[in-house]
């Protein structure tokens, strides 16, 4: 399969935009948020895309940006006269007054950890995740510090 | 404990030669006079009190402590046992200060995995916020007489992440530190300085002593 086969099968679901190709074998597309669950369910069960390697979250003012890899194991693009695995790059869009977004960990089980990393430091809210704790910083603690407008304050706790 | 309480028993107190006549006044030294509540620690204190007030009157409590404190500070001085507890890259300097190279079990210094074992505890890394909890319990769970070393400059003041959001401005914020070694991250000669600092401290502030009151 051609790349450019496979970004045209991606691009005709519902909400997805600026379709592009990064590398040879790497696809980055926008999803919207709504329809970003069942677009997720399509590109784990149809495209083959087994491996969810990263979520990461940006704070670009006044929206937040979410970053999804998935990479394919068994599924591989022709670039040239080779076979090379291939990986999507996903992004969502999300407000800053609303930063929610359907989990995606009963999909692939490592979003867990991603997703609450996410959560830890920037604020997103997965619906539907599990266990939606604090993974890197302690119970308690006030606040989502990777944001660009998080003021810290220094709190003297007594010993 | 209060320090106002009166230590001991009364009739001791009184004077080795002097006559209790009053029977109930031993009676009472046993606190709450309840005799079938009466702890072993409270016996124990007991006998520490009445030992305690002998040795004093005695003059034996002195000539004790002149004859063993010195080999009670060469003791403690010379086997200063740090916790193996490595946190950051620091920690990589303290396991090459054992190493052939710098052979600092020449100095006394043997690490021990657990902290009821140890004197020492070696702060060699950034201290998070999440970590200050259990670094102060192992503090706590050491046995006295017991030493803080900060190794390094974000043990020292947080280094490089003094103003971060989750690291620990210094370990002197939340235990008493009593070496502070510079570096980073620190050389093991300066290690083993730091553990030769320790042992001057040790040898002019530590009593030592064999009845420790």
């Amino acid at each position: 399969m051609e790349i450019k086969e496979l970004i045209q099968e991606l691009s005709a679901f519902k909400g997805v935009s600026n379709a592009s190709m990064i590398r040879d074998n790497v696809v980055k597309l926008d999803i919207d948020k709504n329809s970003s669950k069942e677009f997720f369910t399509k590109l784990r069960d149809d495209f083959g895309f087994e491996h969810c390697s990263l979520i990461t979250a940006i704070d670009n003012q006044p929206e937040f940006e979410l970053v999804y890899h998935f990479t394919s194991i068994n599924k591989s693009v022709t670039v040239g006269s080779t076979d090379m695995s291939v990986m999507t790059e996903v992004h969502v869009f999300l407000e800053r007054d609303t930063p929610t977004i359907e989990s995606i960990s009963d999909l692939w089980g490592g979003a867990n950890w991603h997703e609450r990393e996410a959560f830890d430091l920037m604020g997103i809210y997965f619906v539907g995740h599990p266990d939606l704790r604090r993974v890197l910083l302690p119970e308690g603690f006030a606040g989502h510090p990777l944001r660009k407008d998080y003021v810290y304050e220094i709190h003297e706790e007594e010993w | 404990m209060s320090s106002k309480r009166v230590r001991g028993n009364p009739g001791l107190r009184r004077g080795l030669g002097s006559q209790t006549t009053d029977s109930d006044e031993i009676l009472e030294d046993p606190p709450a006079g309840d005799w079938l509540t009466f702890r072993s620690d409270q016996l124990l204190e007991w006998i520490d009190n009445a030992v305690y007030n002998v040795a004093e009157a005695t003059g034996m409590r002195e000539l004790v402590n002149r004859v063993t404190r010195p080999i009670f500070n060469f003791g403690q001085r010379v086997s200063t046992y740090p916790l193996h507890l490595g946190i950051m890259c620091c920690a990589i300097e303290m396991g090459q200060a054992s190493a052939p190279d710098h052979d600092i079990d020449r100095l006394g210094v043997v690490y021990r995995s657990s902290p009821r074992q140890c004197d020492v505890l070696i702060v060699n890394g950034p201290v998070c916020e999440k970590l200050r909890p259990k670094l102060k319990t192992l503090y706590e769970q050491m046995p006295e007489p017991k030493w803080v070393i900060a190794m390094g400059e974000c043990a020292i003041s947080g280094g490089p992440y003094w103003d971060s959001y989750s690291v620990v401005a210094g370990a002197d914020t939340f235990m008493p530190v009593d070496v502070y070694i510079p570096g980073c991250p620190v050389r093991p000669e300066a290690l083993m300085h730091g553990f030769l600092t320790l042992q001057k401290k040790i040898r002019e502030k530590e009593p030592g002593m064999f009845l420790r009151r």
